[in-house]
C-alpha cells in the first residue's frame, strides 16, 4: 500500500476504514451518495467499474470540482490503462502514482490534459515493457518538458507530424424517452456528441458549421472552442489536440417521434401474470435498427417467470433481470415476447409494474436531424482528408408498463 | 530509518536522475521529518542546484519537492526559490510557484506573510491563464480576504477568465463575485432586491425618484411567489445561515438608507456587468463545476429576468455523471423553492428514470412538486400515478407524500388528489398485497398522512374523503394508519350532515374492538371518544357518555400501564360527567376542568404552514450539500465594505506591481502567452477601459519603488469597523502582568518532574481582545478576555470579562452591550429557546462612565461551539456601534481536575477515530532561556527543562481553559535533549461536560526551535478538531513581549 498525503495535515488512514464499515454496514444508499459528511471529514466518492474513488476533505470547497476531478482521474487512468479493474491498477502502480503525483499538488488539480500526461508520462505498452526489461531502464517519464504547457493551446502537442493527415467527424447521438404506462411519450430528446478524430500536421485551425444549428437548445464545449464565434454565427471555430476528443455536446429537446414501439401488456389474476411485449419499427429511420434489445427487472413478489420469445432469445439473469435479445428486426413477423410470472403465494395479483429499458443502435443516421454543413481547414501543410460519420443508440429509452 | 541507509540515500540523491529524486525525497522526509530535521536539511542544496537548471520541468519539479519538505528551517530558502521562480521564462515553473505557495502559508509562519502576498500579486498579474489560475488558488488559501490585491487587477482578471484552466476558473469565479460585493455592492435587479426596504413597503409610492424601484418590485413580484422565503436566502447568503436564524428580523434594525446605499445596478454598473459577460460563456464548460460557480455568479448577481440564461447549461449537466448529478440537483432545488418560475417550462427534465438512485429520484420529486403549475399539474399528476407503482415502495412512499404536498399548494386540485389517493387505500388495493406487506405498508400510512394533511387544508370539503376511510377501517390492517384515521373521525367528528350520524356507530364499532387493538390506536380510540363526548349534542349526549364509559372501563383492564394510566386522567378530568360517582363538593373545580378538557380537545387544528428546510448555504457550496457550515465556509462579504481609501492605497502599489511584470516576466516569456479568446471576447467599450487605467499606471510608474514590506496589512488603518475586526492577524493584546522572572519559579523546584498547579496559574495571562477601538468608539475603550471562572449564570455559558475604559475628556452614559437584534426585548426566554445559534445573555447597563475611568463587566455567552464572530450592538450615549466578539474556543472547555492514572484510563477508552494529531513548533521558551542562561550550558539540565514546561504550560493555560494532569519527562535525560517531555491536561466541553484531554510532546533541543506534537481525545470530533486547531495555531504563534 502506497500512501501520499498531499496537504501538510496528515489524513489519517482511519478514514478509509470508516468508509468501508459504512458502506458495508449500508449497502445500498451509502454506495450511491456522492457527498458524505463523516464524523472527521467531507467525503467525495465515485465509483466506476467497481472501484470507489474517494476524494476528501475537512474544509469547505466546490463539491463538484472534487467530484469532477475524480472523474478525470479515473478517466484518464482508465485510458491509460486500457480499462480499470482491480488487477490493472495493481499491475500499473507506478503509472497510477505518477499521473496522481502529476494530476494533483497540494490538493489542487495541475495538469489534466490528457494529452499533456501522454506527452509526460509514456503510457505503458508492450514495446516499452519490452524495452524496459532489454535495456534495464525502467523510467516511463518523459525529460523534457512538452511544449504544450507553454503554449495558448494547452491541449495540444507542438511540431505534430503525421504521415497521412486525416480527420474524422463523428455526430454519437444517444436518445432519452420515456414511454408512459399510457403509452403516450412524455419525453423524447437526444443528447449527442461531436467525436472529432484529428490526425492533422502542424497547428491547424479548423471550422465546423452546422446546416442547421437552431434546433440544438443546449451545448457544452471542449475548451479548444473558441465562445464568440459561436455566439455570434453559430460556427465552431478551433485548433483541435490530437487524436479523439468531444469537441463539443449537445442537446435537442421535444422530438416527437421514436424510431420503434414497444408495448407491454400485463394482466395479473389468481397469482400468475401474463406478460407480452411487442416490439416493431414505428418510423423507419432509413438505416437498419440493430442489436435491438429489451431489458426488465422482475418485480418484488415474483417467485419464477416463463417467458418466450417468437424471436431472439430470452434470458433470465441471476439478479432477476429478464433481457431480451432481438438483433435485427425481421422482415416478416413482429417480435413479440409473451409468458407467465408466478408470483409468491398469498399474492392475488401484482399492484407494481416494471419498467422496459430499450437498447438499439442505427448506425448512419442521427435521429435529431443535426446536419453537418461543412468544415474547413485552415494552416495546413499538406491537404487532408475529411470524413464523416453518425450513429444513434439508445441512451435512457424507458417503456412503463 | 537507519542513518547509514539514510547516508547512502542521499549520495544515490547526486547520482540519480532527478525524476527520482523526489520520489526518494518524499519518502524519506517523511518519515524523517520528525527526527532528524538537520540531516534531512543535507538534501536542500541538491535541490537548489536544480533550480538553476536549463530544463523547465527540473526546475519546477525542484521547486515542488522542496515546497513539499515542510519543514520550518527551510522556509526562507523556500521563499526565495519561489519568489525567483515566480519571475520565471517558463509558464510552467511559475505555475509550479504559485502552487508551492499555500504550502508555505501552511507553516504559519507569520514573517512571511507579507511576502506570500507580495508573490501571489505579481502572479495574479501574469500574463498566461494557466498561472493565473493557479495564483487564483493560493490567493483563495492564503488570503481570502485580502480583496484590495484583486481590485487592482479586476478588469484584467474578469477578462482573461474565459482563458484560465477550468480548476483555476471555479476558484477565480468565487472571488470576483466577492470582491464585485464587497467593493460595488449587490445588484438591485436580483434576486438579492429582495433586500431593499421599500420592495414590500408602498410607503413612498408617490415620489418620483423610486420609479426604478417600482419597475423592479413589478419584475419581482411576478417572477416570485414566496417573497419571504427569496429573502431569508438572500440574507442567509450574506449572513450566513446560522446567523441569520439568531435574528429573525434584522432588517429591521438596519435604516433603510444603509441597505440602499449598498445596491448598484447591474444594468448600469461597468463592473458588474463586465463579470456577467466574461461568465457567461463558462456556462459552455463541459466542466460541471465552472457551469455551477458561473451559475451561482448570475443567480446571486444577474438581473432577474436575466436569470433563465442559466436553466438550460444547469439542465444539460443532469446528463454528467451520477454524482454531479446529485449535487447539482441539490443547487436546483433551492433555486427551484425560490423562484418556481425558472424551472416551470422544463418539467420533463426532472421526469425520473428507472436507472436513477434512490436519492436523486427523491430530489428530483421534491423539485417537481415546488415547479408545479396549474397548467403543469396534469401532466406532473400523471407521471406521479406511474411512480407509485414503482417496484421500490420507498420511493412510491415518497410519490405519495409530494402528492400531498401539491395539493396543498394548489388547492384546486386537491381533490383529483384525494382521489388518487383513496384509490390506494382501496381494499382491492390493500389486500393484493399481503405478500410485501412491509414495504406496502410505509405508502398505506404515507397515502392517509398526505390525506390528512389536505382534509387539514378545507375539512368541509372533503366530507366524502372522510367518510370512504372511514367505510375501509375494517379493511386497513396497519396500526399506524388505523390510529390515525380514528383521530380523523375524532377530529372532524361534527362536519358535515353526515358524518355526526356515523360517528356514534363507529365509536361503538371501535369500542367492542378497544381490546384488540395496538396501543396507539387504543389512544386514540380514547381521545375520539372524548372529542366525540365534548362536541354531542343533547339527544346523542348519552350514548356518548356511556360509550366512553364503556371504554374507560375496558382500559382499565389493559396490559399497557400507559393506557390504564390515560384512561384515569382523562376520567379524572371529565368527572363532572360522570356525576355518579359523588365528586360534586366542588363545582368551581368542575368549571376548571371544564375549562381544561375544552382546551386540550376542544380546539380544532389550524392548517400548518409548511416547514421548509431553512438553511441555505452559497450555491456550488459544499455547506448546501450537508446542510451545515463546513469549517472554512464563509458567506458573501459585506456588501461595499471595501471602501475607496484601500483601493487608493492599491493604486499607489500598483507601479511597483507593474514594472516587476513589465521587467521581468515580459522579458523572460517568449511570444508564447498569446490569449486564445480574449482577443474576441472582450467588448470595444472594456478594452478603452482597461487602457485608460493602464495608461494611468503607466504614468505613475516614474514613483519610485515603495516599500513594499507592508503590502501584507494594507488596511490597518484604512478599514472600516468591520473588517478590523474579522482580520485574525489584527487582534491585539495587551501584556500587562510581567513575567514574574523564571528565577523564582526555580526555586520552588519540585524533586519530582511535576510542576504544581499554583506555580503555573500565576504565570497564565489571558489574552486581551479589543472589542471597540477607542477611535472607532468616540473615545469608548472596550476590550474583554476569557474568564477562566464557571459562569454564574448557567454552567454551559462562557463567561467573558470585559472592561469599558473612557479614554475621552467627557462622560459617557448609558453604556449597554446587546445582541444585534435589539428588538427581541425577551432575552431570558430566547436563551432556553433557540437551541443551536449563539446566545447572549444581557449585561447589566453602565449609567455613567466618566473620564479615565474603567469599569468591568462580566458578559455571559452561549457560543453553541460556533466559531464565527458573534456580533453585537454596543450602545452609548445613545449612539449604537456595532461590534463583533470573537469566540475562543479554548474558553469553551472548563478543568477537569483528575489524576494521571485516570488520565490515561481515559486516553485509551478514546483511540482511534476519537484522537487527532497535529504538529507544529515552539520557540517561546528561546527567549525565556536567553534572557536566563546567558552562559549557555552551565545551568543544569533540568533548568531547561523546566523553563520550557513552564513556558508551554502557561501558554496553554493562558489560552485554553484547562486542568494541567502531568508534566513527564523521558527518563534517560540527554543534555539539552527535550525530545519525549510530555505535558497533559484535561478538560470537558462547557455544553455537554464531554471530557477532552490533551497531550502535547515536545521533540528536539533545548535551545532550538522544538517540535511540538498536540494530541487530542475527545468524542465530540467536531469540536476537537477545532479545539487542536486553535492549540497549534496558538502554540506556533510567536511570544510577544511589551
Amino acid at each position: 500500500m502506497l500512501e501520499k498525503q498531499l496537504t501538510g495535515h496528515r489524513v489519517d488512514r482511519s478514514i478509509c476504514a470508516w468508509f468501508w464499515e459504512q458502506s458495508i454496514s449500508q449497502p445500498d444508499s451509502f454506495k450511491v451518495l456522492p457527498v458524505i459528511a463523516s464524523p472527521t471529514h467531507y467525503l467525495f466518492q465515485i465509483v466506476r467499474e467497481g472501484i470507489t474513488f474517494l476524494a476528501c476533505t475537512q474544509v469547505e470547497m466546490p463539491p463538484l470540482m472534487g467530484i469532477e476531478f475524480l472523474c478525470r482521474v479515473a478517466d484518464v487512468l482508465s485510458d491509460y490503462l486500457g480499462g480499470l479493474n482491480e488487477d490493472v491498477i495493481k499491475d500499473n502502480f507506478v503509472i497510477v502514482y505518477e499521473l496522481l503525483d502529476e494530476m494533483i499538488d497540494n490538493g489542487f488539480p495541475l495538469t489534466t490534459e490528457p494529452n499533456i500526461l501522454r506527452d509526460m508520462i509514456a503510457p505503458p505498452n508492450i514495446v516499452s515493457k519490452m524495452l524496459s526489461v532489454v535495456t534495464g531502464n525502467t523510467s516511463n517519464v518523459s525529460d523534457t518538458l512538452p511544449g504544450a504547457t507553454s503554449s495558448c493551446v494547452p491541449w495540444r502537442t507542438t511540431q505534430l507530424k503525421h504521415a497521412n493527415n486525416d480527420v474524422y467527424v463523428n455526430l454519437v447521438e444517444e436518445m432519452d424517452t420515456i414511454i408512459n404506462s399510457d403509452g403516450v411519450l412524455v419525453k423524447c430528446e437526444i443528447f449527442g456528441v461531436v467525436e472529432v478524430n484529428s490526425h492533422l500536421s502542424g497547428i491547424p485551425d479548423l471550422t465546423l458549421s452546422f446546416a442547421n444549428p437552431s434546433i440544438l437548445n443546449d451545448v457544452q464545449f471542449h475548451p479548444c472552442v473558441r465562445f464568440r464565434p459561436w455566439e455570434s454565427e453559430q460556427i465552431l471555430s478551433f485548433v483541435p489536440p490530437d487524436g479523439l476528443f468531444k469537441l463539443m455536446s449537445y442537446r435537442v429537446k421535444k422530438l416527437k417521434n421514436t424510431p420503434i414501439y414497444v408495448k407491454p401488456q400485463m394482466s395479473s389474476e389468481s397469482g400468475t401474470c401474463r406478460l407480452s411485449v411487442m416490439v416493431g419499427i414505428r418510423n423507419d429511420p432509413g438505416k437498419a435498427v440493430d442489436s435491438l434489445a429489451v431489458q426488465f427487472q422482475l418485480p418484488h413478489g415474483v417467485s419464477s417467470a416463463n417467458l418466450t420469445a417468437n424471436h431472439g432469445t430470452v434470458d433470465i439473469l441471476a439478479d432477476k433481470t429478464c433481457s431480451w435479445s432481438i438483433g435485427r428486426i425481421p422482415k416478416d413477423k413482429t417480435p413479440q415476447m409473451s409468458g407467465t410470472l408466478v408470483l409468491e403465494e398469498g399474492m392475488e395479483q401484482l399492484n407494481v409494474k416494471p419498467t422496459f429499458q430499450v437498447d438499439f443502435k442505427i448506425m448512419g443516421v442521427a435521429l435529431s436531424g443535426l446536419k453537418i454543413n461543412k468544415l474547413d481547414l485552415k494552416n495546413l501543410p499538406t491537404p487532408a482528408h475529411k470524413g464523416f460519420r453518425a450513429q444513434t443508440e439508445a441512451g435512457q429509452y424507458e417503456v412503463r408498463s | 530509518m537507519h542513518s547509514a541507509l539514510y547516508k547512502r540515500l542521499l549520495r544515490m540523491l547526486h547520482l540519480s536522475r532527478w525524476r527520482l529524486r523526489s520520489l526518494f525525497t518524499y519518502i524519506c522526509f517523511t518519515m524523517l521529518k520528525g527526527k532528524r530535521p538537520n540531516e534531512a536539511l543535507l538534501s536542500i542544496n541538491i535541490f537548489q542546484r536544480d533550480l538553476g537548471d536549463q530544463n523547465p520541468l527540473v526546475r519546477a519539479w525542484a521547486l515542488r519537492t522542496m515546497a513539499g519538505i515542510r519543514l520550518h528551517v527551510i522556509s526562507p530558502l523556500v521563499l526565495v526559490a519561489v519568489r525567483k521562480c515566480a519571475r520565471d521564462p517558463s509558464v510552467y515553473v511559475r505555475k509550479c510557484a504559485a502552487n508551492a505557495l499555500p504550502k508555505l502559508h501552511d507553516l504559519r509562519l507569520e514573517e512571511n506573510a507579507a511576502a506570500i502576498i507580495e508573490i501571489i500579486e505579481i502572479l495574479l498579474n501574469d500574463n498566461s491563464p494557466g498561472v493565473v489560475g493557479a495564483a487564483a488558488a493560493a490567493f483563495a488559501f492564503v488570503c481570502p480576504n485580502d480583496l484590495p490585491v484583486i481590485g487592482r487587477n479586476y478588469k484584467r482578471l474578469c477578462e482573461i477568465l474565459p482563458d484560465v484552466e477550468e480548476w483555476g476558473q471555479i476558484i477565480l469565479i468565487g472571488i470576483l463575485l466577492r470582491y464585485v460585493i464587497a467593493r460595488h455592492g449587490l445588484a438591485k435587479e436580483s434576486i438579492m432586491a429582495s433586500l431593499l426596504p421599500n420592495i414590500f413597503s408602498n410607503e413612498k409610492t408617490g415620489s418620483e425618484s423610486d420609479t426604478g424601484y417600482l419597475e423592479i418590485k413589478k419584475t419581482y413580484e411576478i417572477v416570485l411567489q414566496e417573497p419571504e422565503l427569496v429573502a431569508m436566502v438572500s440574507r442567509s447568503y450574506l449572513a450566513g445561515p446560522d446567523k441569520h436564524l439568531l435574528h429573525p428580523n434584522n432588517s429591521d434594525v438596519i435604516s433603510s438608507d444603509y441597505i440602499s446605499s449598498r445596491f448598484t445596478s447591474s444594468k448600469t454598473d461597468d463592473n458588474v456587468k463586465i463579470l456577467l459577460q466574461c461568465t457567461l460563456p463558462l456556462l459552455w464548460s463541459r466542466n460541471s463545476a465552472v457551469v455551477l460557480a458561473a451559475a451561482g455568479v448570475h443567480w446571486i448577481m444577474a438581473p432577474m429576468e436575466e436569470i433563465s440564461k442559466i436553466v438550460k447549461p444547469l439542465l444539460f449537466l443532469l446528463r454528467s455523471s451520477d454524482a454531479s448529478k446529485y449535487v447539482v440537483l441539490c443547487n436546483i432545488q433551492v433555486f427551484a423553492k425560490v423562484m418556481p418560475s425558472l424551472f416551470a417550462a422544463n418539467i420533463e427534465d426532472f421526469f425520473i428514470s428507472s436507472s436513477d438512485a434512490y436519492q436523486v429520484k427523491a430530489l428530483k420529486l421534491e423539485i417537481l412538486s415546488s415547479i408545479a403549475t396549474d397548467a403543469s399539474i396534469s401532466i406532473i399528476f400523471q407521471e406521479f400515478q406511474d411512480y407509485v407503482r414503482d417496484p421500490d415502495r420507498r420511493f412510491a412512499a415518497d410519490t405519495v407524500a409530494a402528492i400531498g404536498v401539491c395539493a396543498k399548494r394548489n388547492p384546486q386540485v386537491a381533490n383529483t388528489c384525494v382521489e388518487g389517493l383513496l384509490a390506494l387505500i382501496s381494499p382491492k388495493s390493500i389486500n393484493s398485497t399481503s405478500g410485501s406487506m412491509d414495504d406496502e405498508a410505509v405508502v398505506l400510512i404515507q397515502a392517509i398522512t398526505s390525506i390528512k394533511d389536505i382534509i387539514k387544508q378545507d375539512p368541509l370539503s372533503h366530507e366524502n374523503a372522510i367518510i370512504y376511510l372511514i367505510r375501509n377501517l375494517d379493511a386497513i390492517k396497519v396500526p399506524v394508519a388505523r390510529a390515525m384515521i380514528v383521530w380523523i373521525v375524532g377530529e372532524y367528528n361534527s362536519i358535515g350532515n353526515i358524518i355526526p350520524k356515523m360517528v356514534s356507530i363507529i365509536l361503538r364499532f371501535l369500542a367492542r374492538g378497544f381490546p384488540s387493538e395496538s396501543i396507539e390506536t387504543k389512544y386514540q380510540i380514547l381521545n375520539a371518544a372524548v372529542k366525540v363526548l365534548l362536541n354531542s349534542k343533547e339527544e346523542d349526549f348519552d350514548t356518548a357518555k356511556s360509550i366512553l364509559n364503556y371504554v374507560f372501563e375496558l382500559a382499565k383492564f389493559d396490559f399497557n400501564y400507559d393506557v390504564r394510566d390515560r384512561a384515569r386522567v382523562l376520567r379524572k378530568l371529565l368527572s363532572c360527567y360522570f356525576s355518579s360517582s359523588g365528586l360534586e363538593e366542588k363545582p368551581n373545580n368542575n368549571e376548571i376542568r371544564l375549562l381544561l378538557v375544552e382546551h386540550i380537545f376542544g380546539e380544532k387544528v389550524k392548517p400548518s404552514t409548511e416547514m421548509v428546510n431553512n438553511r441555505f448555504y452559497l450555491p456550488g457550496s459544499l455547506s448546501q450539500i450537508v446542510f451545515h457550515a463546513a469549517p472554512g465556509y464563509e458567506p458573501l462579504p459585506e456588501p461595499c465594505s471595501l471602501t475607496e481609501s484601500d483601493m487608493v492605497k492599491g493604486l499607489e502599489e500598483e507601479p511597483t506591481q507593474a514594472e516587476a511584470n513589465d521587467s521581468d516576466v515580459d522579458s523572460g516569456s517568449l511570444n508564447e502567452e498569446g490569449s486564445y479568446y480574449s482577443e474576441d471576447s472582450v467588448t470595444a467599450s472594456t478594452r478603452t477601459d482597461s487602457e485608460t487605467t493602464a495608461s494611468e499606471s503607466d504614468n505613475n510608474n516614474t514613483d519610485s519603488l515603495i516599500n513594499l514590506s507592508d503590502v501584507g496589512k494594507p488596511q490597518e488603518e484604512t478599514n472600516d469597523l468591520g473588517e478590523l475586526m474579522s482580520k485574525g492577524d489584527l487582534e491585539s493584546w495587551l501584556d500587562d502582568n510581567d513575567n514574574p522572572g523564571p528565577s523564582q519559579n526555580v526555586a520552588e523546584r519540585v524533586p519530582s518532574a511535576r510542576i504544581s498547579i499554583g506555580d503555573i496559574s500565576t504565570r497564565t495571562k489571558p489574552k486581551i481582545y479589543t472589542l471597540l477601538d477607542p477611535t472607532y468608539g468616540n473615545g469608548l475603550k472596550v476590550i474583554y478576555k476569557y474568564s477562566l471562572e464557571e459562569s454564574a449564570v448557567s454552567p454551559p455559558l462562557v463567561s467573558v470579562d470585559t472592561f469599558f475604559e473612557n479614554c475621552s475628556s467627557y462622560s459617557m452614559s448609558k453604556i449597554l452591550l446587546t445582541n444585534e437584534d435589539s428588538e427581541s426585548s425577551d432575552q431570558g426566554s430566547s436563551l432556553e429557546s433557540q437551541k443551536d445559534v449563539p446566545v447572549f445573555a444581557p449585561m447589566e447597563e453602565i449609567s455613567i462612565l466618566e473620564p479615565g475611568q474603567t469599569i468591568k463587566r462580566v458578559i455571559h455567552v452561549h457560543f453553541h461551539h460556533h466559531l464565527l464572530p458573534l456580533k453585537l450592538i454596543l450602545w452609548c450615549n445613545d449612539k449604537k456601534h456595532p461590534v463583533k466578539l470573537r469566540p475562543d474556543i479554548g474558553f469553551f472547555l472548563k478543568p477537569l481536575m483528575m489524576d494521571l492514572d485516570a488520565f490515561s484510563q481515559k486516553e485509551s477508552q478514546l483511540p482511534g477515530m476519537f484522537e487527532y494529531t497535529r504538529r507544529c513548533s515552539f520557540t517561546d521558551h528561546l527567549a525565556e532561556l536567553g534572557s536566563d542562561g546567558k552562559d549557555g550550558d552551565v545551568s543544569p539540565t533540568k533548568d531547561s527543562f523546566l523553563i520550557i514546561c513552564q513556558c508551554l504550560a502557561s501558554k496553554m493555560l493562558s489560552n485554553a481553559n484547562l486542568h494541567l494532569v502531568s508534566v513527564n519527562m523521558p527518563v534517560d535525560v540527554n543534555l539539552n535533549d527535550a525530545s519525549g517531555l510530555c505535558l497533559q491536561f484535561s478538560g470537558e466541553i462547557l455544553s455537554n461536560s464531554i471530557p477532552c484531554l490533551v497531550s502535547v510532546t515536545l521533540d528536539g533541543k533545548c535551545f532550538e526551535p522544538l517540535n511540538a506534537s498536540v494530541k487530542i481525545n475527545c468524542e465530540e470530533t467536531v469540536f476537537g478538531l477545532n479545539l487542536l486547531n486553535r492549540i497549534v495555531n496558538f502554540l506556533a504563534e510567536p511570544q510577544l513581549t511589551t
